[in-house]
């Protein structure tokens, strides 16, 4: 009956849950910030249904000393609000776990622990009506009860329950707090100080926690972006949260509109007016979006449009990790135009890469999508500064009236080497011109004359060229001298590197691309699958999607292999080296 | 040095068509009121009426079909300097792009919209619009629609065959969306003569509320059960029928401040910058 562990421990994964509106994700973001102080690296997930109140709801969180960007194969301390959530989660404790549950309506149900697991049964629901007569509190008891089992200090866990609630009014923040104090007298009458676990203590250096729907967020502002519009959608809300917290104060806005439709044909207006433009939604919303983005491309319009992937097809599961908008992102839309699809595998990505987006839109003068999945997006984890004074503000073609005045003629889509030609917002004297998604000619009249419409056609598809040098390269791992590769993007890259390091240790070294650039399909994609025996492409849909999309440049198809995942829940590193292995076995 | 820009294309409307009605209104308006042309956004939808945009000195953008409302919104509320005049057809706007309507009342942005309704679509040979006089189905009023959403503030309707009435009713939309007061509607009578050649219908068919002293443009109630009245009588009012009145805090447009008027330059914007990303920050 004792927890205490001799080992200091340097990674382990929380699991808390229960019924949506328990708290459990408010637990595990107290928990990560108070690990994060520690100086843990932190990876925080969730796992809720598409529901205001109610449903099962869990958040897993990870504090580790290595970066680690997914959670762990076990579940080292679960804390349950009720029985679903032993049920659920249980069967993921680790033999050597620990189970917190609130005992309040009775004990947990048996058959779903290993026999090894210790349970302390706390009734956080008695205690917090009890006590503070609001059932409301118990996440706060909860949270004193999971501190002591890390041996935190009493002030280093009030002062973070304080920082986690200063937007609250202090009545709030003093009624959790008074919880908090419930928590950890009961743990200590309970005799829980004298079994707790011993972490490890890390140096700190200045962390963020973000998700990478904010971290993409303010890298297009960081990159002069102004301009938002989006229409609420699991999982891309929280870009329109973000931007309408922060927008105003770089003289921007963001917008709520009345369907996806008009996002997008808004952002295009204000892009068109010379203000860098970004909408935000999923899959459905995309796919509503799809003839905007061939206007962005007929038309030259620089736009960034952010597809945070869920599962589909069609409504699907909303608040469920997928990536099977890849083929719309490569290939969607009616005929054919430049774009380019960027894939952030973090938030540190996804705030470089909103920076990217966002200058790569504006010298492309055309559509350029940045693909999250639903993980990427909405999980938060642990990164350092971002480079800020990296940042570089790039024009592009966007000329003003002093360039103007320089000129004989303009010619909107004047036909160059380039295939890029410059262009004044309105308001600019002298610029005058004339846009359009029908085709037309150098001028912007509408032209259906047959050499000009293949000359047109040509000059968008050259400007592609012009910014490949700028599109972000991929993130490497494991043995690159394997004979064997991984490849995978955006919520995989977690999973696929933890996995190569388990691989190479027992003896079947891989090599792991993490492309950053999914189209055009950069030439370091194709060198990686030329060079492998067989490369693993690792994805969230049923068909393969990226593997396709290499076939389709002509990556070979017996050197490439699909691992699938579409049940709704994320690879862990376990899964991937058992999956591995597996498909080794039966080549 | 002046560059040389695009030459306005003639029009492509057939002879008679309303629309030229509605160009030559649009030309005269913004000559009244001396909008310098390159302040001058004409956003333009899909069909006939989609290409006035074409024919005018102005910075021109043929949006897609059913979209001209949003992207309209997405240049006013970008660049507050700019006069943005949309310009479509009963088909865009209350078919493909009905939904935006409502929306755009509701919201009430600084701009001016002309719809010139024909009661069919030209382009595509003739099929019924929303606004077609189909026995089983009363066609739609965009304007009592506008009367009944508390955020509209400007309601107008024109008829091709009254030019000094539209040119009219057109200027004082600019100025009202120019002097900040919000969105300014027009609905245009503009017959198709080719599919749906209604001159006859409507030169009899109108009650002018111009041509009465004792109309109060800011009563809403009033104008909306004239509407309905008329209606009932097989007759339509043209004229200013509602502006709200100017409401306080009004903003002229060229005072305004819009995100075209932001440096978005690293230096500008470093030290906001790194103080959002600290307020992320937890250790």
């Amino acid at each position: 009956m004792t927890l205490t562990v001799d080992a200091k421990l340097a990674d382990l994964t929380v699991m808390v849950a229960g019924q949506g509106g328990d708290g459990s994700l408010t637990v595990i973001n107290h928990l990560s910030r108070v690990l994060g102080h520690r100086g843990f690296q932190m990876y925080t997930s969730r796992d809720v249904a598409s529901r205001i109140k109610g449903g099962h709801a869990a958040g897993v969180m990870r504090a580790s000393i290595a970066q680690r960007r997914n959670v762990g194969d076990h579940v080292d301390l679960l804390v349950a609000f009720d029985a679903e959530a032993i049920e659920k989660g249980g069967p993921r404790v680790s033999p050597h776990g620990v189970v917190i549950f609130d005992g309040s309506l009775g004990p947990p149900p048996a058959g779903y622990l290993p026999d090894s697991v210790e349970v302390l049964s706390i009734p956080f629901g008695r205690l917090a009506v009890r006590d503070l007569r609001r059932d409301l509190f118990k996440n706060s008891v909860a949270y004193g009860v999971a501190c002591r089992v890390f041996r935190l200090e009493d002030d280093e866990i009030e002062a973070n329950l304080r920082e986690g609630l200063s937007r609250f009014p202090d009545s709030i923040i003093e009624a959790n707090v008074g919880a908090l104090h419930v928590g950890l007298a009961y743990a200590d009458d309970a005799g829980l100080i004298d079994r707790t676990w011993q972490l490890d203590q890390q140096e700190k250096s200045p962390h963020l926690l973000m998700t990478g729907n904010e971290a993409l967020a303010l890298g297009f502002v960081a990159a002069g972006g102004r301009f938002y519009t989006g229409y609420p959608i699991t999982p891309a809300t929280d870009v329109l949260d973000f931007l309408q917290r922060w927008i105003e104060k770089f003289g921007g806005i963001a917008l709520q509109a009345e369907d996806e439709l008009a996002s997008i044909n808004m952002a295009l207006g204000a892009s068109m007016a010379g203000v860098r433009s970004m909408t935000a939604s999923s899959g459905p919303g995309i796919a509503l979006m799809q003839e905007a983005v061939g206007q962005a491309g007929a038309a030259e319009i620089p736009l960034v449009i952010v597809d945070c992937q869920r599962s589909g097809p069609s409504t699907g599961m909303p608040t469920k990790p997928e990536q099977s908008d890849i083929g719309m992102l490569t290939t969607g839309g009616n005929g054919d135009f430049p774009r380019v699809v960027l894939v952030p595998s973090d938030p540190t990505d996804a705030f470089e890469i909103g920076v990217t987006a966002t200058n790569v839109a504006q010298e492309l003068q055309g559509p350029v999508y940045v693909a999250l999945d639903q993980a990427v997006a909405q999980n938060s984890a642990t990164v350092a500064l971002f480079d800020i004074a990296a940042v570089e503000v790039k024009a592009g073609g966007q000329i003003g009236a002093a360039q103007i005045d320089q000129l004989n003629e303009v010619r909107r889509y004047l036909i160059n080497d380039s295939g890029i030609s410059s262009w004044a917002p309105p308001g600019t004297a002298g610029g005058m011109s004339l846009v359009t998604g029908n085709e037309h000619d150098e001028w912007g009249h509408v032209s259906t004359e047959p050499g000009n419409r293949v000359r047109m056609m040509d000059k968008r598809a050259r400007k592609v060229d012009q910014v490949l040098g700028d599109l972000p390269g991929a993130l490497l791992g494991g043995d690159p001298d394997a004979a064997i590769g991984m490849l995978g993007v955006g919520l995989e890259s977690g999973p696929l590197l933890e996995a190569a390091e388990r691989l190479s240790d027992h003896g079947n070294p891989v090599s792991v691309l993490i492309p950053r650039t999914l189209w055009p399909v950069p030439k370091e994609t194709l060198d990686f699958i030329n060079a492998h025996d067989l490369t693993y492409v690792v994805e969230h849909n049923s068909s393969g999607q990226l593997a396709s999309v290499l076939r389709s440049v002509g990556a070979p198809a017996d050197r490439i292999a699909s691992l699938l995942r579409y049940d709704g829940l994320p690879f862990t590193a376990g899964d991937l080296v058992e999956r591995f292995l597996a498909a080794e076995a039966g080549q | 040095m002046t560059a040389a820009t695009f030459s306005p294309a003639r029009p492509i409307f057939c002879a008679g068509c309303g629309h030229f009605g509605v160009g030559a209104a649009l030309e005269g308006a913004v000559d009244a009121l001396a909008v310098p042309r390159h302040e001058l956004m004409v956003v333009a939808g899909i069909g006939c009426s989609g290409t006035v945009q074409n024919n005018m000195v102005a910075y021109g953008y043929h949006a897609l079909h059913g979209r001209v409302l949003p992207t309209a919104t997405g240049f006013a509320l970008a660049n507050p300097a700019l006069t943005v005049v949309a310009a479509g057809g009963d088909g865009d706007g209350y078919a493909i792009g009905g939904g935006h309507l409502l929306h755009t009342f509701r919201r009430n942005p600084p701009l001016v919209y002309i719809v010139m309704n024909n009661g069919t679509y030209g382009l595509t040979k003739g099929q019924d619009s929303p606004t077609a006089l189909v026995d089983s189905s009363p066609a739609f009023d965009a304007i009592d629609l506008g009367l009944a959403i508390p955020g509209t503030t400007f309601l107008a309707r024109g008829f091709a065959r009254l030019p000094d009435q539209l040119r009219d009713l057109t200027r004082q939309a600019i100025e009202h969306s120019r002097s900040g007061r919000g969105f300014a509607f027009i609905e245009v009578l503009s017959p198709c003569v080719t599919y749906n050649d209604t001159y006859a219908e409507w030169d009899s068919g109108l009650h002018n509320v111009d041509e009465d002293p004792d109309y109060n443009t800011q009563d809403r109630l009033a104008a909306l059960h004239m509407s309905m009245t008329l209606k009932s009588e097989g007759l339509q009012p043209v004229g200013l029928i509602y502006q709200a009145p100017v409401r306080e805090g009004t903003v002229a447009r060229a005072e305004a401040i819009g995100p075209a008027d932001a440096d978005v330059s690293l230096s500008a914007n470093r030290e906001q910058l790194v103080s959002v990303m600290e307020s992320y920050r937890i250790y």
